[in-house]
């Protein structure tokens, strides 16, 4: 079964007005379990309205999209996703753990459960020892990563991540990768995320999917078969040609097959 | 080190300020109905310490019940507004009118309305007082809600009363304060001037006026330093319990 599936889906926003906008024109998407997907293009080509429709916070205009064989209203009523924005969007008032914790407390879980798996967590990423800690006392990249453990902590087999890494230096950005890609072997979760950086998305991704403005579709999907994703994968040829085909793709020249 | 730093200038300045009255008053030979010296005052004050102590607690009790009524109905009335829509578009304009009116000009109207024992009116003075300071900055709290934080419980799919609970209500804690910061001094005051309007007597409001009648002119003055530390006190709990109540706030490094 496909983690999520998009079909002949069309984004309008402010229909019958003066402004309205074709966000996205009869895009099909399909992403397998597993798999990790970016979504890359220039600013206003959908790719993040596509994430939001995914993620079911606006509704599509026509066509439907399914999130591991449920409708996508449905798939967020589960919880069947965990979603992560460029701003990380932590509660100031709650401390580290009680801002993991705050997916399962809605999930009604009880309090020992909640801490244990907030914790394990907060492991993951590397902030154990911040559990009792405030916002506001960590750096950026810190809570960026309070922010991926928040949304890993019910265990989704979705991962929805809007440039999660955009307002983050390219040192800090460059371990939160490689620590994201190791998060995402580790728990076999599919990930859609949306980028603005070809060097990120061919770094992360099983399959880059390019796309263009005005109206927002896909023009190109791109399959990365990196043998490691470490400092030597970033140095490889095949590296550089996905590099490449993904740059080509986006200035819209013609298509050589990249692999 | 740096608790002196903070603390020593005003300290200092206000060392400064008392002798150089002392001075002013003493040397220029000014009539005590103008302006008593500060030693006069302190000497009043020391005498009537049981006087003043007893009417800034009639003052406090009838300030604090005002504050805490007030409070209380201009949260609820914020959070209903913030809740229904429609409600906050009638009660906004409502609200300033009250904002606009005089509270103290109603205190002769709802001193005759109860019984001259009665301490109602004096609460209902500061009462009214503190609601709207409060009721306005909740509301605007209670409103600005960070958009990430939205999209983040429509993703939990939480329902309206947990996001009220959860996101709502904290994100508003530091607006409240802010309302409630006013509020406290407000309420003191109005319970010391809505005693001039008549009522019961026993607060420092009226020991103020029969001094100042009796051309007690230093003892009046020492009662008005009664007054000025009350809402000092009220002051500083509130900020106490801001502290007390926002922990996130004060452990910030800097």
């Amino acid at each position: 079964m496909s983690a999520v599936l998009v079909s002949s889906l069309t984004k309008i926003f402010n229909q019958g007005r003066t402004d309205e906008v074709v966000a996205l024109s009869d895009v099909d998407l399909e992403i397998k379990s597993g798999e990790f997907v970016s979504l890359i293009g220039p600013s206003g080509c959908g790719k993040s309205t596509l994430l939001r429709l995914i993620a079911d916070l606006i509704a599509p205009s026509t066509g439907t999209v399914t999130v591991a064989g449920k409708s996508a209203d449905a798939a967020r009523r589960e919880q069947a996703y965990g979603i992560a924005f460029q701003q990380a969007g932590l509660f100031e008032w709650r401390t580290v753990l009680k801002n993991v914790e705050l997916p399962l407390e809605l999930r009604g879980l009880s309090k020992a459960e909640r801490k244990a798996k907030a914790s394990e967590m907060l492991e993951l990423v590397g902030l154990a020892e911040f559990a009792g800690h405030y916002p506001a006392q960590l750096s950026g990249g810190m809570q960026q990563r309070v922010a991926i453990a928040r949304a890993l902590a019910v265990r989704p087999p979705l991962l929805l991540m809007d440039e999660p890494f955009g307002a983050l230096d390219e040192m800090t950005r460059e371990r939160l990768q490689s620590e994201l890609l190791g998060i995402c072997a580790q728990t076999g979760t599919s990930t859609v995320f949306v980028t603005h950086s070809i060097s990120e998305a061919v770094f992360l991704s099983d399959r880059v999917v390019v796309m263009s403005a005005r109206p927002g579709r896909i023009t190109a999907s791109i399959p990365v078969t990196l043998d490691s994703r470490d400092e030597a994968a970033r140095q490889s040829p095949h590296y550089f040609e996905c590099v490449t085909a993904v740059r080509q793709a986006l200035r819209g020249t013609p298509l050589t097959s990249a692999s | 080190m740096k608790w002196a730093r903070a603390v020593l200038p005003p300290v200092v300045v206000g060392i400064v300020a008392i002798v150089l009255w002392e001075v002013v008053v003493t040397a220029g030979r000014i009539a005590p109905f103008i302006l008593p010296a500060p030693s006069a005052i302190w000497e009043q004050l020391v005498e009537q310490r049981q006087n003043v102590w007893e009417a800034a607690l009639a003052s406090g009790t009838n300030a604090l019940i005002g504050l805490i009524g007030g409070a209380v109905a201009g949260v609820l009335a914020a959070m209903a507004s913030s809740r229904f829509r429609p409600l906050a578009e009638v009660s906004l304009p409502f609200a300033a009118v009250l904002n606009a009116l005089p509270i103290i000009a109603l205190a002769p109207v709802l001193n005759n309305m109860f019984e001259s024992t009665s301490s109602l009116p004096r609460r209902l003075v500061a009462g009214i007082i503190v609601f709207f300071p409060v009721f306005i900055n909740t509301l605007r709290g209670l409103r600005e809600v960070d958009p990430i934080h939205q999209e983040l419980m429509h993703t939990y799919a939480a329902s309206g009363w947990t996001f009220a609970v959860k996101v709502r209500l904290p994100g508003s804690l530091p607006h409240v304060f802010t309302g409630l910061r006013q509020a406290s001094s407000l309420a003191v005051i109005a319970a010391v001037v809505a005693e001039y309007f008549g009522g019961l007597q026993n607060g420092l409001g009226s020991r103020i006026t029969s001094a100042a009648a009796f051309t007690a002119y230093p003892r009046a003055w020492a009662f008005v330093v009664g007054a000025c530390l009350l809402g000092l006190v009220f002051y500083l709990t509130t900020l106490l319990l801001e502290r007390l109540a926002m922990p996130w706030r004060t452990r910030l490094i800097a």
